[in-house]
């Protein structure tokens, strides 16, 4: 292949022309892909308490705890769980929604999650 | 201006990644070079053995950014072998297809690097703007634009709809449309060649002799690629592949090389995509690894990447190493660096392609002068590097 | 009312204020032509459209900590940027844009100055090696040397293309030149290899890609500039813009036919020529890489002052037809 003067002079003359090609964030923002992993949310009222999130999550970020016990008119014990979730250890893997049986926790679409404060980071699911 | 040592590194705006180097410098002429690695370790290694297989894979996963796929496949697909599973083969296609999305989106990025390397950022905002169709490829695929989380034991973790491989034909035909004009542009615009030719030559007896890999070494002329000799996700037996190589040895034959690959690589992924067999994706995995060791490679985006795992019957490993393909570069870069220009240093060391967050595992430093090695604990380590400084005029 | 005028001249237009602010400007398109050829945006949010960014940069560098590096010269280390400040702003003032009667010399117009802006122009280039030497540190050394190597490339064939439009009006007056470019328009045309020379010396004196070497951030970190932090990088950056307005300027005069018409066309002509010549410098920009030293002196040698030497023999040709 020879050598040409200004061989990327073309291109660029035309690009004079073009819409660019970014977006002025933080004034316009994305939309981000369905399936996107975001944050983990959980549903206390589908949690059976396996603590299978728990075991499987790389950054120990997630904690669940037995909030409540009770006996209805058959008999059946229900437990309600809460979830503790730490946004500052999440590596956003998603493994814990793809080992709880019960479909109880779903990762949104949330990717901003800067903050001052380091107590706004830890989020608890009641 | 006689002979002097230059530092480049630790920190320096031609590395990406902390590395150290000391060139001997003779005016603008580069007489010797050394260099110190170790500056980006994380015990990853060590935090291995404390996690079980599941969280391991996500932790090796983020040895290096570019590069998360290439590692979780050599992990993944490693601890199958010693699981004793066979991925269905719909997921071996969708682990191919991961991986080559991965090499398409790291080459472009590598344009890019060398472009603003040798000062010329309009390639490397075009090339960055090409890239951004297949990070949105992979983002629809896995819902990340790195670190994608879809190897697992016994396959991938999400499958492809009609929708998405519609998509992502779209995507590639439109790469494939534009790939062409950089591969001219290396050629031919005078600047760029009078930068890149002739540049940091590596002759095919050395690169055999310094166990260059990936497309550093092709670029010498040397057939070296972990698809074609120790196959892997279906290479070979269901996927076809053509090794590409240049003959010149020198940064033009690299990015001949890459850019080629990239053309390759469109044409693997249309394959798969066109003939994705029907089937599960995954098939379900034991917590528990039977005892055992096993050595798994994978063709990385900077070359030969290799994962060795020895397993004693628990849901921990024992023993997990890395060596990624950067650390076998190196030797190969300290020859191309000697006898070049002080100009030439950010352009031969990006040529590689260097991930030092792949390099930095643990290393033995051994003292010259006395010959042996010295094993610190962390209290002492602490009180050395305060007195090091110290005695440098730096109040710590 | 002379009194006057002079100091208007001087610290008002085309001198001190006028040159502050317009090299920002000219910054501002610079920047924004670089980004629309990149396809992205450029400067959006400070002012409107980011007129005011350029400002605000040199504004933030004025206010951060001065650090000076304890082996230093510290006389020279300071005076340095001031010093080549002042021989930029010094040649602005050369520019024939505001003529009180055009036909007479005065202190600013006079048989010559194409000489004395020439050398006000190269000013800067030794203040950039003394800001690398007294620094005493390896990248700015490295910088420095690398300035003067650069000079030796490009300084001669700058000054072989600025001789021709002054043989072919018999003059060494810019406001001549210009007049007498005013007065034949299609004899521009002779010079245009003359200008194209200019154009990449231009660019090689104000040290941007494909020339940026001196200070080429890949490899000597930050060049002569390396230990230069707060108010004296400001004038630094704030040299390079007025250079580039002021060196736009002599090419427009000596080639392009200078800014006719008194004190408001004139400065509407002076706009347009400048923005153009600056449109060709940052093209110039967007479509090369950094070459290395070795070829740039190769380079330069090799094709730019055998070009200009082309340049003068054509004019002396032509001026031997010539009614």
């Amino acid at each position: 292949m020879s050598l040409k003067l200004g061989a990327m002079l073309p291109e660029v003359m035309k690009h004079l022309f073009k819409k660019v090609a970014t977006v002025p964030y933080p004034f316009r923002k994305l939309t981000v892909p369905p399936g996107f992993r975001g944050n983990p949310v959980m549903d206390p009222n589908l949690c059976i308490g396996c603590q299978m999130c728990v075991r499987d999550c790389p950054s120990e970020a997630l904690e669940i705890k037995k909030e409540s016990e009770r006996t209805d008119e058959q008999g059946k014990v229900i437990k309600r769980f809460s979830m503790t979730f730490y946004l500052d250890r999440c590596s956003h893997c998603a493994q814990c929604q793809e080992i709880c049986p019960k479909k109880a926790i779903v990762l949104n679409d949330q990717f901003e999650e800067a903050a001052f404060d380091r107590g706004a980071l830890k989020i608890i699911y009641k | 201006m006689g002979t002097f040592i230059l530092p480049v590194g630790p920190q320096h705006p031609a590395l990406k990644e902390p590395t150290s180097f000391r060139f001997l410098v003779d005016g603008e002429t580069v007489v010797d070079a050394d260099l110190r690695l170790g500056y980006n370790h994380r015990g990853i290694e060590k935090g291995a053995e404390s996690r079980t297989y599941v969280q391991n894979l996500y932790l090796l996963e983020r040895v290096c950014g570019i590069c998360s796929n290439a590692h979780m496949t050599c992990f993944a697909q490693g601890v199958e072998k010693l699981m004793g599973l066979e991925p269905p083969k719909r997921g071996l296609f969708i682990r191919c297809l991961m991986g080559e999305l991965e090499r398409v989106h790291s080459h472009l990025l590598w344009l890019g690097v060398a472009g603003h390397e040798v000062g010329f950022d309009t390639f490397f905002m075009y090339t960055w703007r090409d890239r951004e169709i297949v990070q949105d490829m992979l983002e629809m695929i896995s819902g990340n634009r790195v670190n994608y989380g879809m190897q697992t034991f016994g396959g991938v973790r999400r499958d492809l709809d009609e929708m998405q491989i519609k998509k992502l034909l779209e995507g590639i035909a439109a790469l494939k449309a534009r790939t062409p004009y950089y591969l001219n542009l290396g050629a031919s615009e005078p600047t760029l060649v009078a930068r890149i030719a002739g540049v940091g030559k590596l002759p095919l007896e050395k690169a055999v002799e310094l166990n260059a890999v990936g497309p550093t070494a092709r670029a010498s002329g040397w057939k070296s690629d972990v698809r074609q000799d120790d196959p892997y996700a279906g290479f070979g037996e269901f996927i076809p592949f053509n090794i590409v190589t240049d003959q010149g040895g020198d940064v033009l034959a690299r990015v001949v090389v890459r850019a080629k690959e990239l053309m390759e690589t469109y044409n693997i992924c249309e394959y798969i995509l066109k003939n994705l067999p029907a089937g599960e994706v995954r098939v379900k995995a034991p917590r528990k690894v039977p005892e055992g060791e096993v050595v798994s490679r994978v063709e990385a985006q900077r070359g030969e990447d290799v994962h060795y795992v020895r397993s004693n019957g628990t849901d921990k490993p024992d023993r997990v190493k890395v060596r990624a393909p950067t650390l076998a570069n190196w030797p190969s870069t300290l020859y191309m660096l000697r006898g070049g220009y002080v100009a030439d240093i950010p352009i031969v060391m990006a040529a590689i392609d260097p991930c030092l967050s792949c390099t930095d595992r643990m290393a033995i430093i051994t003292d010259v002068k006395r010959g042996s090695e010295q094993v610190m604990d962390w209290e002492t380590l602490r009180k050395h590097g305060i007195e090091f400084y110290r005695k440098r005029g730096i109040k710590l | 009312m002379d009194i006057l005028k002079v100091f208007l001249y001087i610290l008002v237009y085309p001198g001190l204020l006028f040159l502050f602010i317009y090299s920002t400007f000219v910054e501002w398109v610079d920047r924004k032509l670089y980004a629309k050829f990149q396809n992205r945006m450029g400067p959006m949010h400070t002012g409107s459209h980011g007129l005011l960014q350029p400002i605000a940069d040199f504004v933030k560098l004025m206010a951060k900590e001065d650090i000076v590096p304890d082996s230093a010269d510290k006389g020279l280390f300071n005076a340095v940027p001031v010093f080549a400040l002042a021989a930029v702003l010094a040649s602005g003032l050369l520019l024939p844009v505001w003529h009180f009667a055009k036909g007479i010399e005065s202190a600013t117009s006079f048989q010559g100055d194409i000489i004395v802006m020439a050398y006000l122009l190269a000013l800067p280039t030794f203040a950039y090696f003394l800001a690398g030497w007294t620094s005493t540190s390896m990248y700015a050394a490295m910088g420095g040397v690398r300035v003067l190597t650069l000079l030796f490339a490009y300084e001669v064939p700058m000054f072989l293309a600025i001789l021709s439009p002054a043989i072919m009006t018999g003059s060494w007056r810019l406001a001549d030149i210009a007049a007498y470019f005013q007065a034949h328009p299609l004899y521009m045309l002779f010079n245009l290899i003359g200008f194209a020379v200019g154009v990449v010396a231009l660019q090689a004196k104000l040290e941007r890609v494909p020339f940026d070497i001196p200070h080429a951030e890949t490899e000597v970190v930050g060049g002569a500039f390396t230990e230069y932090s707060g108010r004296k990088l400001a004038m630094f950056r704030l040299l390079a813009d007025v250079q580039m307005v002021v060196g736009a300027g002599f090419l427009s005069a000596l080639f392009l036919g200078g800014f006719p018409g008194g004190l408001i066309p004139g400065f509407i002509w002076f706009v347009i020529k400048t923005l153009a010549v600056v449109f060709i410098l940052s093209a110039m920009r967007a479509v090369t890489a950094r070459i290395r030293i070795d070829q740039m002196v190769a380079f330069s040698w090799q094709y730019l002052a055998p070009l200009a030497l082309l340049q003068l023999v054509i004019v002396i040709f032509i001026k031997g037809y010539m009614p």
